[in-house]
């Protein structure tokens, strides 16, 4: 039963920037889909699209592409070396 | 059989058979050492990479419900009853990334198979962990009977078994393609499910790919399709009086409608059992990281699809089929749409794409709920010492009831009854959301307050829905309904008394020190990544060694 070492350092306390950037784009992701008086508009429109119908079909891969950059991120808060050192199973017993 | 299309039927056909053939043979596929351990059947193995997650996990939230029924209501409502889906699938990746990680994590170290299971670990209550397990089940029945409606919708089109009166022939179709899923399902488990989402995903891209580039040019244009939707959006409906529907939100109130649809919703959806099982089965925490930064690839085809909606109102023709006299189904408006546009080979192609991706979300959504019954009710109250094997068969039986119970509601209870049941299942599962998400991240709420707030939220939403009314229904007519002014989704307000319930009861439960119950989980175990799939021992499964013992006491 070996425990891992992986409470020495708190992630989150060791990289305090890249923590809260992570956390600004969770949150701006979620909120400018959703605050509704931003993007119900018809215009500008963009080719036949109206800015309403546009912007959120463009915000599909916008979301994907920033679920990335915090994908990446969050690698960089794993200390180096602890990736594998997580309890395998049956040792969590 | 009068007016069948014997080319569009023969299409359809060859691609259900190929399913089928896909689907028995799917036991053989990854093959297990233990074929008959749950987590092979039940969760393919927990083995699943960035690849085939992403098509297990996509074809499994994105319903032939989605395709039907989101066009349907852009088509009947506008903007605030359908587009709002796109939205929704748009915060769903980044409110899933905050917790689903978590829950992989802890339930890959200690074997948990179902959401019940953790909560059961965690919060050492057998009465919180029935809770869930039994709203998981109740929200999943009329969402697999949904998948059978959206299904009869492409069957009434292509004028399959519509003609005779008696109601066991007119079903006859539906019932044989829903008794051979239920087979295979029961025999291959999750593995068939995850096979044939390769095919269902490829036929569903083609479908919209082609309806994007192709029926613009056969109507007269984008411009004209979103002209066409303005101004039925704008007409003012002769049964309300008022303007048919939402073209863009403006008006401060829709906009709050549209808001706590798509945030409420967002968060329904991965306490959704099924989004939950498709998920557990991957093999690394990376697995779910990455993906919720491809799902959104599906999503963009979900934006497309809700479009389809004005697409069939810049089509005369389909206009007049879906609200010719004696119909009115909405629901119909994009079978009629392809059937009008294409030729007849390729409204086969799209047809089987919507009974495919029926069939995919609804074996997925019976595994989870026989996997419910199996672990949190079947082991948890009868069998205590359930073999992993005898688990498999209970949940193999399970999911052939599950099925067959979603068939009788399908076919016996009016399609708007299957509908509103469904409403009424997001609702339901919201209010899962306080133990599930609070548990995997503190201990702080009591588990009686987390059990008290659900019946609260559960009792709230159940008889706020109850009492929405149409013009064209008394009861059930909306899912939204008028808190403090203003029109919110009512599974969001339900949330928000859950919540108030469940601080107010722990700050209570806990100055009067009522026991809160072992939590068998450690701080690291939210974490932990580990490389190998839980190992399938008798004794090392779920709650066996620590959970069984009564320690919990509840």
């Amino acid at each position: 039963m070996t425990q891992p070492a992986v409470k020495a350092r708190n992630p989150v306390a060791a990289h305090p920037v890249t923590s809260a950037v992570i956390t600004v784009l969770v949150v701006a992701d979620i909120w400018f889909a959703l605050y509704v008086p931003l993007f119900a508009r018809a215009t500008p429109k963009v080719g036949d699209f109206p800015f309403f119908y546009f912007y959120l079909l463009i915000y599909m891969p916008a979301t994907g592409i920033v679920m990335w950059i915090v994908y990446l991120l969050q690698k960089r808060l794993r200390p180096a070396g602890t990736q594998e050192a997580a309890p395998a199973a049956g040792e969590a017993r | 059989m009068s007016h069948v299309n014997y080319v569009v039927f023969t299409i359809v056909l060859v691609l259900f058979l190929l399913v089928t053939l896909i689907g028995f043979t799917a036991a053989r596929w990854r093959r297990a050492e233990d074929r008959l351990h749950l987590n092979e059947w039940g969760l393919g193995g927990r083995g699943f990479g960035t690849f085939i997650g992403w098509f297990l996990i996509g074809g499994d939230l994105y319903t032939a419900y989605t395709f039907v029924a989101v066009p349907s209501a852009v088509f009947l409502a506008g903007a605030v009853a359908g587009f709002f889906a796109v939205s929704y699938t748009i915060i769903v990746f980044p409110i899933a990334l905050i917790f689903m990680p978590r829950l992989w994590s802890v339930c890959r170290v200690h074997n948990y198979v179902t959401p019940a299971d953790f909560i059961r670990g965690r919060f050492g209550s057998r009465s919180l962990a029935l809770a869930m397990a039994l709203t998981g089940i109740l929200a999943l029945m009329p969402y697999i009977a949904l998948q059978l409606v959206g299904i009869q919708a492409v069957l009434t089109v292509m004028g399959v078994g519509t003609t005779a009166g008696n109601a066991f022939l007119r079903d006859l179709p539906l019932i044989i393609a829903f008794l051979v899923l239920a087979v295979f399902t029961a025999l291959s488990g999750l593995r068939a499910p995850t096979l044939i989402a390769f095919v269902k995903d490829t036929l569903v891209y083609l479908m919209i790919i082609v309806a994007v580039f192709y029926i613009p040019t056969r109507i007269g244009g984008w411009g004209h399709i979103f002209a066409a939707g303005h101004a039925h959006m704008a007409a003012i409906s002769p049964k309300t009086h008022k303007p048919t529907g939402v073209f863009i939100p403006t008006a401060r109130e829709s906009q709050i409608a549209f808001a706590t649809l798509a945030f409420g919703s967002a968060c329904a959806l991965f306490c959704y059992p099924h989004a939950i099982t498709a998920t557990l089965a991957t093999r690394r925490r990376d697995v779910i990281k990455r993906n919720m930064s491809l799902l959104p690839l599906y999503s963009i085809m979900l934006g497309f699809i809700a479009l389809l909606g004005y697409m069939a109102l810049a089509d005369k023709p389909t206009v007049a089929s879906v609200k010719g006299p004696g119909k009115g189904n909405a629901q119909l408006a994009v079978p009629y749409l392809f059937q009008h546009m294409y030729p007849s080979w390729f409204t086969g192609i799209c047809f089987a794409a919507i009974v495919i991706g029926a069939l995919v979300p609804a074996a997925i959504m019976s595994i989870a709920a026989a996997n419910l019954f199996t672990r949190n009710i079947f082991r948890e109250f009868f069998k205590p010492d359930a073999s992993p094997r005898l688990e498999t068969r209970v949940s193999q039986w399970a999911s052939l009831l599950i099925k067959v119970g979603a068939l009788l509601f399908a076919i016996e209870l009016p399609k708007t009854f299957s509908i509103n049941l469904q409403l009424l299942g997001g609702i339901w599962i919201l209010q899962t959301f306080p133990s599930l998400v609070s548990g995997l991240f503190t201990r702080w709420f009591h588990r009686y307050a987390l059990l008290a707030g659900w019946a609260g939220g559960m009792i709230f939403g159940t008889i706020a829905a109850y009492k929405t009314a149409s013009p064209t229904a008394s009861h059930w007519a909306s899912s939204t309904d008028i808190e403090f002014g203003h029109t919110v989704y009512i599974g969001l307000s339900a949330l928000i008394l859950n919540l108030a319930i469940a601080v107010i009861l722990t700050l209570i439960f806990k100055a009067v020190r009522v026991p809160a119950g072992a939590d068998e989980t450690l701080p690291h175990h939210y974490t932990a990544d580990p490389v190998q799939a839980p190992a399938p021992t008798p004794a090392g499964v779920g709650l066996g060694a620590a959970g069984t013992a009564g320690a919990a006491g509840d």
